[in-house]
């Protein structure tokens, strides 16, 4: 795996799912968990285009969070292990019980963003089997 | 001492063999413990004594230990058995599939070489069985009683007089109960209110017992509440087999012996010789004793019966409580805007299913909230993407709970175990249909209970066969004198001087946890033979 990708790699995933860019020690940590946990997997096809193209990622990630495996949603999920482990994201991943209004207004916008990224996604996964990006 | 012969060698370590080798030790019997005796040599060191929350706002090594030295922790697998092992858990399991190996289609059990055995991770629950629950057994409740006393004078079993009481076992011995966190409060405070229209459809509900302290006992601490239950064991508060191994070592009569995979025995004139695999050199060493007890845990004691008594393709029975776990959003608690830190892991209520009343069989399921697991757990088996995922669970897991229900378990024809001429270990294990509508009717009937305490399903997850760690059922004590059982004092049959004390004993499995039970029949059967070796 060529450390510059898991990089790039590592700071789109946490800009996407924290909203920030990762420091240097989480961005070697990301690099030496996708050498533990994935040595051998091929990352091409729909990973590739998620690093190169980061506006893709939360469109991949909601079609592929309804089924088929994918090798995006685990190198997300181990992004997300190590920002939720990491002091400083606390703030971001820890339990944050609401209030019955904040509650709603919360579950509504995330459902409406899940199902916008959901359409999204499944149109741009099509678009990318019809490329043989898979 | 290990090429005198000891009065009783005693296999393995775990919940059944410790509580065995205690009233023997105890009485001045020189025992000797044979087991591999696995530890956690990385964990125990770098997990700070604080409670879980100050930990993820302070420690940034946390990922040491939470995901572990290897990312052992991140895993995108079907929630089976052993997904409830955190990294720090881990060395229960070491080494086991690759000593002790099991060949099977069906039954994927967890098996420890670990110093205290599987209990070394386990979630404490400690019911007595009731009367009926020893249903189809040669001993009844009577002749276990001063026995629960006995191991729970030693090990320390927090709990109450509630609801539950005529389900859970009587118990003099109780310490005070473990506070429920803010989830568990609720539910209760629910049911408290509604307790005649939840009883009506079988629901009954309460603390758990739970060998966790409440108050310093015997040396070890009470709990702190720093909801670390599933990563350490600071403060000894959760009882572990291995405490017991510590204080037995203080026996000058005790000697452990370690890296002992004891493979079989062979009986003599006036002892026993148990041959045993060096389980890192592979060198063969032998031990001498007038007695043997094996306490190796179901799956391994069973192995040496079959193998020592060369039934080889002989079918024995197995039975194992089959698991389910009920996710719950429990909409008492959905709202709330604040939570306490000061919590424990472990089980926060007890719920018994009885729609017939306490002298009928019943169903037994503990209550877990999802606090110290982590989010990136939950969301890698919901179907939501991570972004989204991470905001929606956030505000609601604070109200999600894992019912975890333990369905009775019978031997029938089509769950066995058998050792082959090659030394291949077969387990097999299926349900019947029978035996699945009739778990699936009692779940159903809980789930609509629940709704009435505003609890409400969100998904059903089945962890498959072996899930629950509750094996048993291989060599059953039994009044019958036929090969391959054990009589009522223990002794193997087929046998003069070896004796079982583990789950592998038990005829049938009720819904309920069979540790403390299995810890008091040790017990029972190890305070024999020590009276009759006086």
């Amino acid at each position: 795996m060529d450390p510059a990708e898991l990089r790039t790699e590592a700071i789109a995933f946490s800009r996407y799912l924290v909203g920030s860019e990762p420091s240097e020690e989480l961005i070697a940590r990301y690099c030496e968990a996708n050498r533990e946990l994935f040595a051998g997997e091929e990352d091409r096809g729909v990973v590739e285009f998620a690093r190169r193209h980061p506006w893709s990622i939360p469109l991949l990630d909601a079609r592929f969070a309804l089924g088929g495996t994918s090798l995006l949603r685990k190198k997300l999920l181990v992004m997300m292990a190590i920002l939720e482990t990491t002091p400083r994201f606390v703030e971001q991943t820890e339990q944050q019980p609401l209030p019955l209004p904040r509650l709603a207004l919360r579950l509504v916008s995330a459902g409406a963003s899940v199902a916008v990224h959901v359409v999204g996604g499944f149109a741009l996964s099509r678009i990318l089997a019809w490329r043989h990006v898979d | 001492m290990s090429t005198e012969i000891a009065d009783v060698i005693v296999v393995g370590s775990g919940a059944s063999a410790v509580n065995a080798a205690f009233p023997l030790a105890s009485a001045g019997r020189r025992v000797r413990m044979l087991d591999v005796g696995n530890r956690d040599e990385t964990y125990d060191r770098i997990v700070p004594e604080a409670s879980f929350s100050e930990l993820r706002r302070t420690d940034p090594q946390q990922h040491r230990y939470l995901l572990g030295e290897h990312f052992e922790g991140i895993g995108w697998g079907h929630t089976g058995a052993g997904a409830q092992l955190t990294p720090p858990r881990q060395f229960v399991t070491r080494d086991a599939d690759r000593l002790q190996p099991i060949s099977s289609t069906s039954f994927f059990p967890l098996q420890s070489l670990a110093e205290g055995g599987l209990a070394g991770a386990w979630g404490a629950g400690s019911p007595a069985f009731s009367p009926p629950d020893f249903d189809g057994f040669p001993i009844g409740y009577d002749d276990l009683a001063p026995h629960y006393e006995a191991v729970a004078g030693r090990i320390g079993i927090s709990g109450t007089r509630d609801d539950l009481w005529p389900f859970l076992g009587e118990l003099e011995s109780l310490l005070p109960p473990v506070d429920s966190d803010d989830n568990g409060r609720t539910i209760l405070a629910r049911y408290i209110a509604n307790r005649q229209r939840a009883q009506r459809r079988g629901l009954y509900l309460g603390q758990p017992r739970l060998a966790m302290l409440s108050k310093p006992y015997r040396g070890r601490e009470a709990t702190h509440y720093r909801d670390m239950d599933f990563w350490s064991d600071a403060g000894r508060s959760v009882y572990r087999p291995r405490w017991t191994v510590d204080e037995l070592r203080s026996f000058e009569t005790f000697e452990f012996v370690g890296r002992q995979l004891v493979v079989a025995f062979e009986e003599r004139e006036h002892e026993v010789v148990v041959t045993a695999r060096h389980a890192d050199t592979g060198k063969t060493e032998t031990h001498r004793a007038r007695h043997v007890i094996l306490g190796a845990g179901t799956l391994g004691s069973t192995r040496i019966a079959l193998r020592s008594l060369a039934a080889f393709g002989r079918r024995v029975p197995i039975v194992c409580n089959p698991h389910t776990y009920l996710a719950l959003l429990n909409l008492n608690q959905l709202g709330k805007d604040s939570l306490r830190d000061a919590r424990h892991s472990l089980a926060q209520l007890c719920v018994v299913y009885a729609p017939e009343g306490s002298a009928r069989p019943f169903t037994v399921g503990h209550f877990y909230s999802y606090r110290s697991l982590l989010l990136f757990r939950l969301m890698k088996d919901s179907p939501l993407p991570f972004r989204e995922g991470l905001q929606i669970l956030r505000a609601l897991s604070p109200s999600f709970g894992v019912l975890i229900l333990q369905h009775a378990d019978r031997p029938t024809p089509a769950k066995y175990c058998e050792l082959r001429e090659d030394d291949r270990f077969v387990v097999e294990y299926a349900l019947s249909e029978g035996e699945q509508a009739t778990n699936d009717r009692i779940e159903s009937n809980i789930v609509r209970a629940l709704r009435g305490l505003r609890c409400v399903r969100m998904m059903t997850m089945r962890p498959g066969h072996a899930a629950s760690t509750h094996f048993a059922g291989t060599l059953p004590m039994s009044d019958r004198d036929e090969p391959l059982t054990t009589a009522r004092d223990g002794r193997l049959r087929g046998t003069e001087r070896v004796y079982v004390v583990d789950g592998s004993v038990f005829p049938s499995l009720p819904s309920k946890g069979l540790t403390f039970t299995m810890m008091a029949n040790a017990d029972r059967v190890a305070a024999g033979l020590a009276r009759r070796l006086a």
